[in-house]
């Protein structure tokens, strides 16, 4: 590739910390909240849930809320940063998030019709799903040039179909006036109320969409020198490109519509895992799985124990800093 | 207990009358005074054709006997009957400044989040924001726009009127021998109210022990977890499916026996309200919280 590097061994050493992170923030996530728990009750809640004792007292609040809470901040931390990564990569463009093509806009307008028309809070998810799936078609149909979807056309077009269904969903805010907190705090990302039913939900197509991404990794690498030279080297580039829209549209559409929007997990992950681990798709995307679950369950401790209170708030507010911080910090070195 | 608040002020009507004609020799006009926006504003003479955008103040116009002088509403002015069949001119976030102003009011009465006053002012209307929020500002706003129309007598007997309902049902709920805890969920997000919000107030005043403490605030969101932590024997604002639905929430002591109760939609329309239904917005209130007591 024509990315030189790390040593390997370097690579290891850093994954396996990152691993480490992730399995600390877990434990420390599960154990602090409104209720306080020491690390070593929680392990020990865990473990009576996994040898099958009956829960009482706090085991409750650790199996049935906060683990729940906080696997599903793994699993959609996770998502959103592979599909930012993976956007990133396919449009050769830097300021990608899973977002571009109108996923959020989307799921925010399925959520924002079921809010105000008062349908039953479960079937909000399944309305959200299916008007962000709804919403990517349609960019990919304005896109389409013959059997082409170029990159420049693409982009546009999810910026277009956003801004007008962002604008549908403002207009039936004000209508809705009484509900509107209730969206608002959807289109700020929420984990609260995730249970285990909705971690199954989600699960299969982050699985699924994630999975297809990374085994892209080795296309991705050869796309980054050039559509032309891609093709030559025998990468079917129309192809790639629409399966990565695809399989990224689902992952997010998925994880959007349960936990509503999250900014800048996708957009920030992968820049800090290229900072620190070079380009290379094969190693970036799974790295990047790792630091946005690790980031997203932090992220949420934060919006659940201080006034904060909502994790898209707390990503965007303190993602933003710190991600200009490490620019610069890059740029000085 | 509809019959009784109706009949009350009818029958003090004469008295007040004579009370309000005593002091309209003294007529309290020009008016000068700071509104809730923090402006000075001045009333020239007693208004005669008002306009009111927010539903509390049109029901306390009503209530001190200047329901004639309204000539327009906000779109969710619903009470008194007499108010549905006057001209709308919109809500807080989509007013229609030229109809206000084509309705040639002498005073517009505003909440103070709209951002109406600039451009009516502008018009040469005069605006006043008047916009009660805490459970003493019902009382002390009755009064203002009881002087603001020189209703002024009619708007003390209407405070004097409520506050014997309040303690009706205060005597009631004050010896209640067990208050439960309760939790009252204003929004899925889930938002609740704390203890120095106008809810959280009435809320204790039915008898009910409040599980967000002051220092969350007046409108918290809340974490869900908090709540099966506090474990509340009342909660209120949602169904019982909806909660049983919520990971945890099953062991909760609301929802094991089943007092988890949904605020009927009127009452739930009068507790937005802070107006002069104040009263039958506690009854109804403590009637949720202690039924046993309101056989």
């Amino acid at each position: 590739m024509a990315l030189p590097a790390a040593p390997r061994s370097r690579h290891l050493g850093r994954t396996a910390a990152l691993v480490a992170l992730l399995l600390a923030v877990i434990v420390l996530a599960v154990g602090l909240g409104s209720v306080r728990l020491a690390p070593g009750e929680v392990l020990g809640a865990l473990w009576r849930g996994l040898s099958g004792a009956e829960l009482a007292g706090n085991d409750v609040i650790v199996w049935q809320i906060r683990l729940p809470r906080v696997v599903m901040g793994v699993v959609v931390g996770a998502c959103l940063a592979v599909c930012g990564g993976a956007f990133q990569g396919v449009f050769r463009n830097p300021l990608a998030d899973p977002y571009l093509l109108g996923v959020a806009s989307g799921a925010g307008l399925g959520a924002t019709v079921g809010i105000v028309a008062g349908w039953p809070r479960g079937s909000i998810p399944l309305a959200a799903l299916a008007a962000a799936l709804a919403a990517v078609t349609v960019t990919l149909a304005l896109a389409r040039e013959g059997r082409r979807f170029p990159p420049t056309r693409l982009i546009l077009a999810g910026v277009v179909v956003g801004s007008v269904l962002s604008a549908f969903t403002t207009f039936l805010i004000l209508r809705g006036e009484d509900r509107a907190r209730q969206v608002l705090a959807y289109t700020l990302g929420d984990l609260g109320f995730s249970g285990w039913r909705d971690v199954a939900t989600v699960l299969p197509y982050a699985v699924l969409g994630c999975g297809v991404l990374i085994g892209l990794g080795r296309a991705l690498d050869t796309l980054q020198l050039g559509d032309l030279t891609a093709r030559s080297l025998g990468v079917p580039v129309e192809r790639l490109r629409l399966l990565v829209v695809i399989a990224a549209s689902l992952a997010t559409a998925a994880a959007v519509a349960y936990v509503g929007i999250i900014g800048f997990v996708g957009l920030i992950v992968p820049h800090v895992v290229r900072l620190a681990w070079g380009a290379n798709h094969r190693v970036l995307l799974p790295v990047s799985a790792l630091l946005g679950g690790a980031l997203l369950v932090l992220a949420d401790l934060l919006a659940r124990t201080t006034p904060l209170s909502q994790v898209g708030v707390v990503t965007t507010l303190l993602g933003g800093p710190f991600f200009l911080w490490l620019l610069r910090r890059g740029r000085d070195e | 207990m509809h019959k009784r608040l109706s009949l009350i002020p009818l029958a003090l009507l004469p008295l007040a009358l004579a009370l309000g004609a005593g002091t309209a020799g003294a007529a309290p006009y020009p008016l000068t005074l700071t509104d809730d926006l923090g402006r000075r504003v001045t009333v020239r003479a007693e208004p005669k054709r008002i306009v009111s955008l927010l539903p509390s103040t049109t029901e306390t116009l009503c209530a001190v006997g200047a329901c004639d002088r309204l000539v327009g509403v906000d779109t969710f002015s619903d009470f008194p009957q007499a108010v549905t069949r006057l001209p709308k001119v919109g809500g807080l976030y989509d007013p229609d400044i030229e109809k206000i102003v084509a309705l040639r009011p002498d005073l517009v009465l505003v909440s103070k989040y709209g951002k109406l006053e600039g451009p009516l002012t502008q018009a040469g209307v005069t605006v006043l924001a008047v916009n009660p929020e805490t459970y003493d500002e019902v009382f002390s706003k009755t009064l203002l726009l009881g002087r603001i129309v020189n209703r002024e007598a009619q708007a003390k007997t209407l405070v004097l009127n409520m506050k014997k309902d309040i303690a009706r049902v205060e005597i009631l709920t004050k010896n209640a021998v067990r208050k439960p805890l309760t939790y009252v969920e204003v929004d899925p997000a889930p938002y609740s109210v704390g203890p120095n919000s106008f809810m959280g107030v009435l809320l204790s005043k039915a008898g009910a022990r409040n599980i967000i403490p002051a220092s969350l605030g007046d409108f918290p969101k809340v974490d869900p977890e908090f709540v099966v932590k506090a474990n509340p024997a009342l909660m209120l604002g949602l169904d019982l499916k909806t909660a049983r639905s919520r990971p945890g929430w099953n062991s909760i002591q609301a929802v094991k026996t089943g007092r988890v109760l949904d605020i009927p939609r009127d009452l739930n329309l009068i507790l937005g309200r802070p107006g002069p239904r104040l009263p039958q917005a506690l009854r109804g209130l403590a009637r949720l919280v202690h039924p046993e007591l309101f056989r």
